[in-house]
């Protein structure tokens, strides 16, 4: 056991020394979740205002309606912003640029025509690059227009035209839609990225341990370690400890400069710290076994980092891959980054410990499973 | 003629190294088809919904609000397995139609639909559209319930009466068109944004990465023993800097050619397209060469590279749309050659631009990487002959 400390604490003196293990296990994945955060807080928590313009050719009492009625309330409810444009070349090349999503025009006579029971055209100029805000202004005008014929229709039913009914649209909603208040257990971006840059680093930190074994192998220094009374499992146990520990100390950090710098939300103290010490586990059992198929360490390296990756993708660190569904979404769920996140989605609402441990035994699953293939295979690594 | 010796030796170098099979090929098309998978039609909003014991009415308006093509039902039984799914983010949206929907409707009483989502852009998108759906729904059931009232006939029959007037009752339409007058595509197919931005994410990451290569050609001393040779130091720099630009083109070409022949991706006019590409290989070469002389160790370079490789292409619209970028952060991201080349290829790809519409894209790529060649050659000039 003395023997295994030596080795790990040797390793660890050595890999903290050199400043490439600090840039990758802390560096670099608290950079890239803090400019992650940052450009993304807008996109999956912040409220997105649209920017509309419109062209009001009609100057009447239907053009009134559509600014009051359908603008309006969305206007106040700060969902929309609409710019009116001085003429129909304004709107177009206001869409065109880019500087609103979408254009409205209310042609001329529109008002006339929805009076005497014509058909009537409103048009949408939509911004080719902005599909998500012309979406919303079509559906938008397609409210509008429903309404104006809701009335039409029941007027023609009853057997009587009547015009300027346009202001009487809004009255009549059989459907109605009640905006329930949910509360959101996807994480935040903050929160979301640190998590998911922390462990997706993780596989790269903790796969210097048992690799490092074949370094030694290449550089003569195995050779020396195994004639000495060492027993095999100690290097080995040593080399794990190694990894173990700078998983452990590259979470820790992460979590809290995160946690104070980045404005994360980890939640639950100790919730956390079961799904780090169950991550730490699962990363280094999965690089151990990959390491054991490798002959030379640039190919253990290049390998490791693979798997690291493709974990890292399908596992939803980068972007929630779970939202495709089927295939994707179950073998997302294979990987322990998957599970990590989830844990600390369930911890994030303020749950206690008690919600990480479902997602923890499935880390750990993954842990066992990969660590007894790699116990089985380990021996190959310290033969003499 | 000795410079394109010393080019092909780098590319081949890397082609015998087999892993890099799996970082310049399999892991950029395993990206496109989860961004493709999770992204793909970012117009499509996954909304969840539970029927109860809906009747013909209900059953209508969700058949209606399907048919929208921003939109993609699934059925649920549990309320809270519904908003968890909503909760979690695999749900854009939630909708609970009521069990008495339509009796309520039937009895001349407005129905209510409850609607939940996560705080966010997407749920204004799909409220506005469900209530579309729910306005054009209500256009006949209003006028039933009117008919129904003044008449005194039943709701069956003056629902059929409904019908049968709005076939011939003139109605208000909405036309939607791009601002030109002409039809509004809307955008491009699931695989086009996710593989023009991962092109230049892995254009630029895999440059990046090869500055390894060039810190090992110095450490081993092969640099030196070039030198001893009758090579001229200018030939070795140029010998260099086009070894960085073969594997950046052999990378966009494998990309290119893989998401056109798999996943059917349209990458618009060649020329422009390849205009674009070859300006920002040109980058992705001058960044390499300037790492690779600045960094004396391939420990040091590689986080960095990485580092460098994500965090700009995440700031310059290659991981999400610059179009959902607040107005100072889509400005910021134009110090990145990144945004430029994003801002091109939306040109070319969903305005059906050709060569002469990307040319400013193009003129301030070619200025990147004028800028960063110059300063890597110089610099490692130096370190080649320190």
């Amino acid at each position: 056991m003395r023997a295994a400390l030596l080795i790990a604490g040797k390793d660890l003196r050595q890999r903290l020394r050199d400043r490439s293990a600090l840039l990758s296990a802390i560096v670099v994945p608290l950079a890239l979740a803090s400019i992650f955060g940052l450009i993304f807080h807008n996109v999956t928590g912040g409220h997105l205002t649209f920017t509309f313009g419109l062209v009001d050719q009609d100057h009447g009492q239907a053009a009134q309606a559509f600014e009051t009625q359908a603008l309006g309330p969305l206007e106040r409810g700060g969902l929309v912003v609409v710019r009116p444009e001085p003429s129909l070349a304004a709107g177009r090349s206001a869409a065109d640029r880019g500087k609103v999503a979408a254009t409205f025009v209310l042609p001329a006579g529109l008002s006339a025509a929805i009076g005497n029971g014509r058909t009537a055209e409103l048009r949408v100029l939509g911004d080719i690059d902005q599909s998500i805000g012309v979406q919303v202004a079509e559906a938008i005008a397609q409210s509008y227009a429903s309404r104006i014929d809701t009335v039409r229709l029941a007027g023609a039913a009853l057997g009587s035209t009547t015009p300027g009914s346009v202001r009487t649209a809004s009255a009549v909603d059989p459907i109605r839609i009640a905006d329930v208040s949910t509360t959101s257990r996807q994480l935040d971006a903050g929160t979301f990225y640190s998590a998911g840059m922390a462990v997706f680093f993780l596989f790269f930190t903790v796969q210097f341990g048992l690799s490092s074994i074949l370094e030694e192998r290449r550089d003569g220094t195995l050779a020396r370690m195994l004639v000495a009374p060492i027993a095999r499992s100690a290097v080995l146990a040593g080399k794990l400890l190694t990894s173990l520990a700078l998983g452990a100390i590259s979470m820790a950090v992460l979590a809290l400069a995160t946690h104070f710098l980045l404005n994360a939300h980890w939640g639950n103290p100790l919730g956390v710290a079961i799904l780090i010490g169950a991550g730490v586990l699962a990363a280094t059992a999965v690089m151990a076994l990959v390491a054991t198929f490798a002959r030379t360490p640039d190919q253990a390296s290049a390998w490791q980092a693979m798997v690291a990756l493709v974990l890292g993708m399908l596992g939803g660190t980068f972007f929630p891959v779970s939202q495709a569904g089927g295939l994707l979404a179950t073998l997302s769920l294979a990987t322990p980054q998957a599970w990590f996140l989830r844990g600390i989605e369930n911890l994030a609402g303020g749950a206690g410990a008690g919600a990480a441990l479902g997602p923890a035994a499935a880390i750990l699953a993954v842990a066992a499973v990969t660590g007894t293939l790699a116990f089985l295979r380990a021996g190959k690594l310290v033969a003499r | 003629m000795k410079a394109l010796t010393i080019a092909a030796n780098e590319l081949r170098r890397l082609l015998r190294w087999r892993a890099n099979i799996f970082f310049l090929f399999i892991l950029p098309m395993l990206i496109i088809l989860l961004l493709g998978a999770a992204f793909g039609g970012s117009g499509t909003a996954r909304v969840g919904v539970i029927e109860g014991r809906s009747g013909p009415l209900a059953r209508q308006f969700l058949a209606a609000l399907d048919a929208r093509p921003a939109i993609e039902l699934r059925r649920y039984s549990s309320a809270t397995g519904l908003q968890h799914a909503v909760a979690r983010g695999d749900l854009d949206a939630g909708l609970v139609l009521p069990a008495g929907f339509d009796s309520r409707l039937r009895g001349g009483n407005s129905a209510t639909i409850s609607y939940f989502a996560r705080p966010n852009s997407v749920a204004q998108q799909v409220r506005a559209t469900i209530q579309s759906v729910a306005a054009e729904q209500g256009r006949l059931l209003a006028a039933a319930q009117v008919l129904e009232r003044a008449r005194g006939t039943s709701f069956t029959q003056a629902l059929a009466r409904a019908r049968a007037v709005a076939v011939r009752t003139p109605r208000v339409q909405v036309r939607l068109t791009a601002p030109d007058g002409s039809n509004y595509i809307a955008t491009t197919g699931r695989f086009e944004s996710g593989a023009s931005t991962q092109l230049l994410l892995f254009i630029f990451l895999n440059s990046l990465n090869g500055a390894a290569w060039i810190i090992e050609t110095r450490r081993l001393g092969i640099a030196r023993r070039i030198l001893s040779t009758p090579t001229s130091l200018r030939t070795l720099v140029t010998g260099q800097l086009l070894g960085r630009l073969a594997v950046a083109l052999l990378q966009a070409l494998i990309i290119i050619l893989g998401s056109l022949l798999f996943f059917g991706v349209d990458w618009g006019n060649p020329l422009g397209t390849a205009a674009v590409v070859i300006a920002f290989c040109l980058v992705g070469t001058g960044a390499a060469v300037l790492l690779g002389s600045l960094f004396s160790n391939e420990q040091q370079a590689g986080p960095v590279a990485l580092l460098l490789g994500l965090g700009l292409a995440a700031l310059g619209g290659s991981m999400a749309p610059l179009e959902v970028f607040p107005k100072t952060a889509r400005t910021i991201a134009h110090v990145t050659p990144h945004a430029w080349a994003n801002d091109a290829f939306s040109k070319l790809l969903n305005h059906g631009g050709d060569l002469g519409s990307v040319l400013p894209q193009v003129g301030v790529l070619l200025a990147f990487a004028g800028v960063a060649i110059t300063f890597a050659t110089w610099r490692l000039r130096r370190v080649l002959t320190a």
